[in-house]
């Protein structure tokens, strides 16, 4: 068994694909190998798997703002978490609002994105003023909708008011509009 | 002996049983067998320990995968000297800085991270549902990872 310091030790790569099962056999065979005789790699390995447990448990108490897919939504509802989901159409306009039982908040954005390269999100009040902008944001593969998970906690703290929400294409000239969605929000009977 | 191989074992089990509870099992079976050969001196090598630890875990994760126990004659002697193995025996999480530190990733980055470890889903699959390639996720997924750990440390500030 080595001591605490590692002569040769394993990248973060090798470490994450490691973890994930990316790594080809022959490779992963080593590294197993390697950790189950290096406490310094496999401290580094075990803080690795904390931090990833961690986006995980986040994620699941809906305090992660992230634009996801369809498909993991759909993965969340089969583990049993209870997702407010608000789809919208471009120009399309929704009154919301957020249940102590729910567990995420969910907007799914249609627009034809296809063959635009970088999109940004930008919410804006009701009277259109920029508040918060998500640059460049990944695109599902079939690029028709954005699905955005906004942080429930976020929400729950809003007074009832309208806020906008744009996609653009940045480009030199400023923003393209590709489409906008109006969120009228509500604070539930419950809260 | 005990507290050095403990950790690395019960991550070997975390990554093939996706289970703190197993993982937990495992350790603790994994364990009794070591001690059980040194005081029986089957390993007189102490170089050789790791690769018997190894051989171990692999055998009693099949058992595990199979649902078998076979573990009951070795508790019966040796689990009064052996501390057990928590669900929690991870490292602690800052959860509030995590929270933060991941506000700070760029949009992509918190996206295939989320993608990737609420499922624990490899880059080929995270690289099918965002329309990206699969190397393009794991150059992603490693620079994301990267600057939260430095962010976690205090490296880089989380605001």
């Amino acid at each position: 068994m080595s001591a605490s310091a590692c002569a040769e030790p394993l990248d973060l790569s090798v470490l994450i694909d490691h973890w994930l099962g990316d790594l080809a056999p022959d490779e992963d065979e080593r590294a197993e190998e390697h950790l189950l005789g290096c406490a310094a790699c496999s401290k580094r390995m075990g803080d690795l798997v904390a931090l990833t447990g961690g986006v995980r448990s986040l994620a699941n108490l809906g305090v992660v703002r992230a634009v996801v897919t369809g498909a993991f939504l759909e993965r969340l509802i089969d583990e049993g978490l209870r997702v407010r989901e608000y789809r919208l159409a471009p120009g399309g306009s929704v009154e919301c609002t957020v249940t102590p039982s729910d567990d995420l908040v969910a907007a799914r954005l249609a627009a034809d994105l296809r063959g635009v390269p970088h999109v940004d999100l930008v919410k804006c009040d009701a009277e259109g003023r920029e508040k918060n902008r998500l640059k460049d944001i990944p695109l599902s593969a079939s690029a028709q909708e954005v699905v955005f998970l906004e942080r429930i906690d976020h929400i729950r703290a809003l007074p009832a008011c309208v806020q906008r929400v744009r996609l653009v294409a940045p480009d030199a000239g400023g923003d393209r509009l590709l489409a906008e969605y109006t969120f009228v929000h509500t604070r539930s009977s419950h809260d | 002996m005990y507290s050095r191989l403990a950790p690395r074992v019960r991550l070997y089990g975390l990554r093939h049983l996706r289970d703190e509870q197993s993982a937990a099992d495992l350790t603790q079976q994994v364990l009794l067998m070591t001690i059980e050969r040194l005081r029986g001196g089957k390993i007189r090598e102490p170089e050789r320990l790791a690769s018997f630890v190894l051989g171990m875990s692999r055998m009693v994760v099949l058992d595990l995968k199979r649902g078998s126990r076979r573990r009951a004659r070795a508790l019966e002697q040796f689990a009064d000297d052996l501390p057990r193995v928590g669900l929690a025996d991870g490292p602690r999480l800052d959860t509030e800085r995590l929270t933060a530190c991941l506000e700070r990733l760029g949009e992509r980055e918190r996206s295939v991270l989320v993608l990737t470890f609420h499922s624990e889903r490899t880059a080929f699959e995270v690289a099918q549902e965002l329309g990206l390639t699969a190397a393009n996720v794991r150059v992603i997924r490693h620079r994301a990872l990267a600057r939260l750990r430095l962010c976690m440390t205090g490296e880089e500030p989380a605001s």
